[in-house]
C-alpha cells in the first residue's frame, strides 16, 4: 500500500505537470487551496490529473469510491487516494445500490453477440 | 522506425469487427480486440507469424465493468498506447417493446451503452495523457428513422449519437476527435436471417441500389480515422447507400 506521504507527493507532482503544461509552474498551492478558484484548474485538468495518478498509482478513486463533485481543494484529492489507497469501501448509497443491483441483473441477462 | 499506432476495436471477433481487424493490422497497426469467444478469424490471425505479434485479443464480457477496465489496462500494459477506438460491439434482441422481456432490454442496453461508455472513459484517459486520439462509434440507421422492432437497440444507438457530440465538446480541446459511423443493413450475420425477397425490397429502396458491403463500412471509419477528418468532430457519418436521404 501506498504511505500517505508518497500519495500527497504523487498528488502535488501530478498538479506541478499541469500546472507547467500551462506554464504556471510558479503557482504555488498547499493542502487548503481550492483546485478551481485557486489553481484555475478546469474539470478537464483533473481529469487530465486523475488519468496522470491512475497512471502513477494503479488508483481511481473516482470510478467508484468519492464523487469527484466532494474533491474542491487539493487537500481532498490527496484525502481520496489516501482512501482508496487504504482499500476503503463506498458507503453505501442506496441510489447507487439499487443501480448496481440492476447492473448485476443485466449481467446475468446478457443475450447473444 | 516508428511505432505503428494502436487501435482497439470492441467486438473484433465477426461481422464489421472482424472486418476492422483485418484491415487494420493489413495497414500495419497494432490492433487490440475483444469478444467473449474467439472465432475462426481471431485463430487464424493469432495463429499468423505475420499478424500475431500486432494483435491484442482477450475473452471478454462486455457486461462486466471491470473486465472492461481491465482489457484497457492490459493493451495500456503491451502496446502503451490506444490511438484509435472503435465502438463496435453490440447485440440486437428483436421483438416489438410490449412483449419485449425486461432481460432483453436491460442486456441490450448494458452492452450498447453502458459498456460502451465505460470502455471509452477507460481509452479516454490514454488519450488525455498521450495528448490526443480519436473515437469512432458504430450507430445505425435505426437512430435516424424508426423500424418496427428495434426500439430498444435504436434507443441505445440514438443515444451513442448524443453521446459523441457532448463527449467531442469535452475532448476537443485535448486533440480528441469523437464521431459516430451509422450504417444501414449491410451483409453480415446481423441481415443473415433475413428472407432474399426481403433483401432485395431493400436494395430496392436503397437509392445505390444494393446493401452495404463491409468493406464500404470499413472505408467510412478508415476515413475518420485519418488525418483527412482532422477537422470532423461531434458528427454523424450515414453510410447507408441514400435509404434515409
Amino acid at each position: 500500500m501506498l504511505s500517505e506521504e508518497r500519495i500527497a507527493g504523487a498528488v502535488e507532482d501530478a498538479i506541478r505537470a499541469v500546472l507547467a503544461d500551462r506554464g504556471e509552474a510558479e503557482i504555488a498551492f498547499d493542502a487548503t487551496t481550492a483546485l478551481n478558484a485557486g489553481i484555475g484548474l478546469s474539470s478537464m485538468d483533473l481529469a487530465m490529473l486523475v488519468a496522470e495518478l491512475e497512471a502513477t498509482t494503479g488508483l481511481d478513486p473516482f470510478a467508484r469510491l468519492v464523487p469527484i463533485t466532494e474533491v474542491r481543494r487539493v487537500g481532498d484529492l490527496i484525502e481520496a487516494y489516501r482512501r482508496a489507497a487504504a482499500g476503503e469501501e463506498p458507503a453505501e448509497d442506496p441510489g447507487l445500490a439499487a443501480a448496481a443491483a440492476l447492473a448485476q441483473r443485466r449481467r446475468q441477462g446478457r443475450g447473444t453477440g | 522506425m516508428s511505432v505503428p499506432p494502436v487501435a482497439l476495436i470492441s467486438g473484433g471477433s465477426r461481422g464489421l469487427g472482424a472486418a476492422l481487424v483485418e484491415a487494420w493490422l493489413a495497414a500495419g497497426h497494432r490492433v487490440a480486440t475483444f469478444s467473449r469467444s474467439e472465432s475462426p478469424t481471431l485463430a487464424r490471425l493469432l495463429a499468423d507469424p505475420a499478424t500475431a505479434e500486432r494483435l491484442h485479443w482477450h475473452a471478454v464480457d462486455a457486461a462486466d465493468p471491470d473486465a472492461i477496465r481491465g482489457f484497457v489496462a492490459g493493451v495500456a500494459a503491451r502496446f502503451g498506447r490506444v490511438d484509435l477506438l472503435v465502438n463496435n460491439a453490440g447485440i440486437v434482441h428483436e421483438g416489438v417493446l410490449p412483449t419485449m422481456r425486461e432481460q432483453a432490454i436491460e442486456a441490450t442496453i448494458a452492452l450498447n451503452l453502458t459498456a460502451t461508455i465505460l470502455l471509452t472513459q477507460a481509452c479516454s484517459k490514454l488519450m488525455l495523457r498521450q495528448g490526443g486520439g480519436c473515437i469512432v462509434n458504430i450507430s445505425s440507421v435505426n437512430a435516424v428513422r424508426g423500424h418496427p422492432g428495434v426500439s430498444v437497440y435504436s434507443a441505445t444507438k440514438g443515444a451513442l449519437e448524443a453521446f459523441t457530440r457532448s463527449l467531442a465538446r469535452e475532448l476537443g480541446p485535448r486533440g480528441i476527435r469523437v464521431n459516430t459511423v451509422a450504417p444501414g443493413y449491410f451483409e453480415s450475420d446481423m441481415v443473415a436471417g433475413m428472407p432474399a425477397e426481403e433483401k432485395a425490397r431493400l436494395a430496392r429502396r436503397t437509392p445505390l441500389g444494393r446493401l452495404a458491403d463491409v468493406q464500404d463500412l470499413v472505408r467510412a471509419i478508415r476515413f475518420l480515422a485519418s488525418e483527412d477528418a482532422a477537422f470532423i468532430t461531434g458528427q454523424t457519418l450515414i453510410v447507408d447507400g441514400g435509404i434515409t436521404c
